[in-house]
């Protein structure tokens, strides 16, 4: 049975709809995220989760209980905030018991202590949230979060603010104490590579809608429109009848062709290609080569059309600009949308 | 590195018409208050005659005394109001703050004698509404007097409040939104997330305003002296009288009145940065 609920749950502000007739639900200690550009309404939908936002129609459940019409603080669910939002005339002790003091919790002092310990923070818990790094900021607030045991955790682009770095390492720490302790969360991004490391499901959301939901693997490797594809995997997207004559065929069905950049192989001209059956073969310029690390991303012209291959960085094997190439695309990587 | 230090000659070359008159006007009056509450009335004597003068003459203790309650009222039921009023000023659209804020301005600066000629016309003996509220039968002011203790109260709160709005309103800006959403959901009520974070969080600018009202209080001389002339016994009307009366010069003591009147101030300063600080254990 599933733990979280939200059914036919909808929004609007001045007749715009951000929410619109979402209809969604999570297993227990499941790690969901909601993936969109800013404005697609994710944000919209863990507030109202939250009780931050009023819902104009729909329900929303947890563990079988309707908290539509609950206030915030009667919810029992637990958020951390992009912008930390830690009380800043409180040291991380007092920030972290803050919950448990309103709650009458007994035993404040040890488990504050131990969900110190949990974020890794022994030793700070005298210090006010403006000694902190972002990093540990955060992870106060993950830990204020945690303590008075909320029945689902929910997490507002809390690792948004903090460079590349730490944001990855919290990224793994995030999600060893999301299995840890097992409890149901809900992740909202803007990262679609922070999606794909952190979810068990990946909920990808646009102009208030729901376009696509599953695991990471299936949202990258069969995005169901141009969308997720886009938004997904960088993918190349063409007009089907602009890749039926690049392509010099006429049987393809299909509005448009959508295949990620990493499915391209360039090869110097006159070099045996690989077979003819199962690949089409391009002529090809290169006009631009970036490198992003271990990833060399070309852009390749043919015939007018120009898209996105990429490549690792094998030392010495790179395609000058203006080199003449051939590429190969694999037909079963081709998905037509 | 030369250009920078060129720069910086230039800065401090315009600065000096500031220091220059900071020097005449503030800190040279300061400093010649200072020296000549410690001679005798000659002028010629040195000595501490004019404070021990000040401290056996239980009028002027009282007009300390006087001067410290009505500055201390004024200022705490000010600051209260101002708390509250300031608060209710940010839950309105931009357009009506904006409208507010600049009633609010102008109000802060209806002191002084014009304010006290309002309030006597308004509220005095034969004021507006003392006549209209008697000849509608209605008693409401037959106790209130004008000129009293409760009058001079009420009109330096008139004065106060909207200089405390204007110094308070801008730190509810440093309140987030977040602070209240994260105190909701973790099961603090408004009450807690206002005793807890709230407060706190505005004390700094709350103390900085009380020491503000204080002072300026403590100050006051037109407001008092238009409404209640030199019948009331206020330590701005004392010093007043001391230096610039027709009858009894005596600038030597008013000098020395002078210096207690800026201890007590700077006395009301340190004593609310403790508080702050016992409070706000983050700012240290």
């Amino acid at each position: 049975m599933s733990y979280v609920t939200i059914d036919q749950v909808t929004k609007k502000y001045e007749n715009q709809v951000v929410l619109n007739d979402i209809s969604i639900t999570l297993n227990k200690g499941e790690f969901a995220t909601l993936l969109g550009q800013s404005g697609c309404g994710k944000s919209t939908l863990l507030r109202s989760i939250a009780g931050l936002e009023d819902v104009d129609a729909g329900r929303i459940l947890i563990d079988g209980k309707d908290i539509t019409n609950l206030s915030p603080r009667q919810r029992e669910v637990g958020m951390v905030f992009q912008s930390y939002a830690l009380f800043p005339n409180m040291n991380v002790f007092d920030n972290i018991a803050y919950g448990l003091k309103m709650k009458k919790v007994k035993n404040i002092k040890s488990k504050v202590a131990k969900m110190i310990e949990m974020v890794d923070l022994a030793g700070k818990e005298e210090s006010y949230p403006h000694q902190l790094s972002g990093g540990q900021q955060q992870r106060v607030a993950l830990a204020r979060a945690l303590v008075i045991e909320p029945k689902v955790l929910l997490l507002d682009e809390p690792l948004s603010a903090l460079d590349a770095k730490i944001r990855k390492s919290l990224q793994k720490e995030l999600k060893r104490i999301q299995k840890e302790l097992n409890i149901t969360t809900i992740f909202v991004t803007h990262d679609q590579e922070e999606a794909m490391t952190m979810s068990d499901r990946i909920f990808v959301m646009n102009k208030g809608n729901v376009v696509q939901s599953g695991s990471p693997t299936e949202i990258y490797t069969t995005p169901v429109n141009t969308f997720v594809a886009n938004f997904i995997g960088n993918y190349n997207v063409f007009k089907m009848d602009t890749f039926r004559k690049l392509v010099r065929s006429t049987e393809l069905k299909g509005d448009e062709v959508a295949f990620r950049p990493e499915v391209l192989k360039l090869l110097p001209i006159g070099e045996e290609s690989q077979d003819l059956q199962e690949n089409w073969r391009l002529k090809g310029i290169i006009k631009d080569v970036s490198m992003t690390g271990n990833i060399l991303r070309y852009e390749v012209e043919s015939e007018d059309f120009s898209f996105h291959v990429d490549d690792l960085h094998h030392r010495g094997a790179i395609f000058d600009q203006g080199t003449h190439i051939q590429i190969i695309l694999p037909k079963k990587e081709c998905l037509f949308l | 590195m030369r250009k920078i230090k060129k720069q910086k000659i230039y800065l401090l070359a315009l600065l000096l018409p500031f220091i220059l008159f900071v020097i005449g006007f503030e800190i040279g009056p300061l400093a010649a208050m200072i020296k000549n509450s410690f001679y005798a009335d000659d002028g010629i004597q040195v000595t501490i005659n004019q404070y021990l003068t000040i401290f056996k003459s239980d009028f002027y203790m009282k007009a300390i005394q006087n001067s410290l309650v009505i500055s201390l009222i004024s200022a705490v039921i000010s600051v209260i109001t101002a708390v509250i009023a300031a608060y209710s000023i940010t839950k309105f659209s931009q357009k009506i703050q904006n409208r507010l804020l600049m009633i609010t301005n102008m109000t802060s600066n209806f002191e002084g004698i014009p304010l006290s000629f309002s309030y006597i016309i308004l509220l005095g003996n034969n004021g507006l509404f003392t006549l209209l509220f008697a000849k509608m039968g209605l008693d409401v002011f037959a106790d209130f007097n004008l000129y009293s203790w409760t009058g001079l109260i009420l009109v330096y709160i008139y004065f106060q409040i909207p200089l405390a709005v204007m110094l308070i309103y801008p730190s509810y800006q440093g309140i987030k939104k977040q602070w209240k959403e994260a105190s909701s959901l973790l099961g603090g009520s408004k009450f807690s997330f206002w005793h807890r974070i709230g407060i706190p969080v505005l004390l700094p600018s709350i103390v900085g305003t009380f020491s503000i009202l204080f002072a300026n209080a403590m100050g006051a001389y037109a407001t008092a002296y238009a409404l209640v002339g030199s019948n009331y016994n206020l330590l701005s009307l004392q010093i007043a009288s001391l230096v610039a009366s027709d009858v009894a010069l005596k600038p030597q003591l008013g000098s020395a009145m002078g210096v207690l009147l800026a201890v007590t101030m700077i006395g009301a300063l340190w004593f609310n940065e403790q508080m702050m600080r016992r409070i706000r254990r983050d700012l240290r």
